[in-house]
This record gives structure tokens, sequence and C-alpha cells, in this order.
């Protein structure tokens, strides 16, 4: 299983990669939507996890545009907001909304039930 | 009059629960950056007790990014604190400096905050005798206003200059075009006018100018009132 981490929180989404990667699931991040958009032109992603408010792409333009190259990707956005945000990002029923703090036992749940579900 | 004021009344708790909105993100990215540390340091502590080695590196790192992310979350509750307290007193004496100070570490809570400097930032003002919550009103949509010109990677540059007798000349400099045509918005004109605050043309899309009173008439009525 392969992971898209992106939030222009740096530190946020590499310690969120390394526990991902003690957990044995592989994470790439990157810090902003253009940088995710580059990824994800050279690597298949099984979820993207995208922050939703970024300078420059928002994680909801970000989805349209990963959506575009990868069909199959599954979201789960993750913000400092709270569930307001759902219907700012397009109130699409397939994507999941985490705040943060994230618990990283539900992350990977979620992360497994999109991939078996899907 | 009473229209304008209603509609003010309005705006000022629109841009309260805005700016709480903004800090309240920020409080919970700083606390989602002290939570995944914290679980890594768990994760590890979990691993040294199954044998594998425990670099000190790693947790001096940890421990480090702890303490900054704390420090960030005091400057933004110090932040959040000068901003609430800006409502004690309709009006107050205030230094320009300060005010744009909170407003461009609250503005910078925003995804599309770009870079903001003040010029000559130790330079000595006279205060101002203003309603300092309108007035961070008015600053924090004119900033915004410029970060959208701006863009992610734009520069904003803040020029004050004193004049005699009058007020502060307010400079707003941008390293992007601004479609000035624009400028100033109808809920910008009106936090304006409240304020006594005088917007100068110029021919460049690249600054804005406005000369902030060191009273005017309305905030003296607001001042006997209050």
């Amino acid at each position: 299983m392969k992971i898209l981490l992106v939030d222009d929180e740096q530190k946020f989404v590499n310690m969120l990669a390394k526990r991902l990667a003690l957990r044995g699931i592989e994470a790439d991040v990157a810090y902003t939507g253009e940088e995710a958009l580059k990824k994800a032109e050279s690597a298949v992603y099984d979820v993207a996890v995208l922050d939703i408010k970024m300078p420059g792409i928002s994680g909801t333009q970000l989805k349209r545009k990963l959506f575009t190259l990868h069909p199959s990707l599954n979201f789960i956005f993750v913000t400092g907001h709270g569930a307001v945000e759902k219907s700012e990002a397009d109130g699409s029923e397939k994507d999941i909304y985490l705040s943060k703090p994230l618990d990283i036992d539900f992350l990977i749940e979620t992360v497994q039930e999109l991939t078996q579900t899907r | 009059m009473n229209d304008a004021l209603n509609n003010m009344n309005i705006e000022s708790l629109k841009f309260f629960g805005k700016v709480n909105a903004s800090i309240s993100h920020e409080l919970k990215n700083i606390l989602a950056i002290i939570s995944e540390t914290a679980g890594f340091l768990n994760d590890l502590t979990e691993l040294a007790k199954q044998g594998k080695e425990l670099k000190l590196s790693l947790l001096e790192n940890c421990s480090n990014s702890i303490a900054e992310e704390i420090q960030r979350g005091f400057t933004t509750i110090k932040q959040m604190n000068r901003f609430s307290h800006s409502v004690d007193a309709p009006v107050m004496d205030v230094d320009l400096l300060d005010i744009l100070d909170l407003m461009i570490g609250l503005t910078g809570f925003l995804s599309f905050a770009g870079k903001v400097r003040i010029e000559d930032k130790d330079q000595k003002l006279e205060t101002i005798t203003t309603c300092p919550f309108l007035l961070q009103n008015l600053i924090y949509r004119i900033l915004c206003f410029a970060y959208e010109c701006a863009g992610p990677e734009g520069e904003i540059r803040l020029r004050l200059s004193p004049e005699k007798g009058k007020g502060i000349l307010l400079t707003v400099l941008n390293s992007a075009q601004m479609p000035v045509e624009k400028f100033p918005d109808e809920k910008i004109k009106q936090t304006a006018e409240l304020l006594g605050v005088e917007f100068k043309k110029n021919d460049s899309f690249y600054e804005l100018n406005l000369l902030i009173p060191y009273v005017c008439d309305k905030i003296k009525e607001l001042e006997k009132n209050q």
C-alpha cells in the first residue's frame, strides 16, 4: 500500500510518514499541491491524504487534478478545522474527513477500509 | 448612518469569528505536530523495549521540535489575547506599528498569506486615537486584498510616514499588480469612513495609500459616549 501525504505543515507530514513507515506503510510527502501533482505523475498511490487549506492549489482543487490522473485513487481530507469544511471540499460522500490531531490507528484503519472496499 | 452601523456590527462579528477560527486552526496544527511527535517518541520507546537501538539524535530532534511548537503556540496565544483585548474599549490610543504587527501575525494563519514586512519598524510614531477593533478589521481586509493579488510567492511591504497634524500615511507596496479599480470595496470603504481614514489616489498598480488620522470627529463622538 502506498500513501501520498500532502500538507503545508511540513513537520506534521514528515512525522506522520515516519510513523506510517514504522507500521509498514509506505508514504510519500508533498508540501504543496504542485509538488503532489509532480509525485503523482511518476508514482501510483492507493490513498491521498490531503490538507484542505494550502497555499496555491487547495486540497479540493488538488483532489480534482489527482482524480483526473488516477481515477481509482482514494481520498482522505485532513484539516485543522472541524466538520464544517466538508461542504467546502466538494461535499462528495466518497471522501473521508479527519480532524487534526490524528489518531494514527484510526487513520490506518480508514485507509485499509478505503482500499479494501473500493 | 444607522444602517451603516448595523452592517458594521454584523461585519465586525463576522471578522471576530473569522479571526478566531483561523487561530483555532493554527492551534490545531500545532497540537497535531506535537501529537505526532509524541506518538513517534512512543513508537521509538516500544521499539527500544523490543531491543532495537534508540538513536539519541532522534530523541533530540523530537524534543527540539516539541519545544519549537510550544513556542509557536505561545506566540499564537499571545496574539489571540492581544486581539481579544482590542474590544475592551471602543476608543483607545494605539501604536499603529503594534496593530500592523498583530494583523500581520493573524493574517499569517490564512492559507493565501504571503510575506509581509514593515519598513523602518523601529521608528517612533505618535499614537493614534481610534477604535482599535475597527482599525484591525480595516488592516486585515487590506492585507487580505494585497495577499490575493500577490499570490503565495509575492511580497508586501508596509511603509509608515507621519503627516504632521493629520495622521500617519500607510503605504502598501505589493510585488504584484493590484486591481486598484476594485479598491476599496464597499466593506473597506464603510470601515474606513467610520475611522476617518482617507484613501489617497495614485497612478501605481503596485501601491495603496491611506491616511489614518490621529483622531477624527466620529471617533471623538464615540469617545464621548464611551
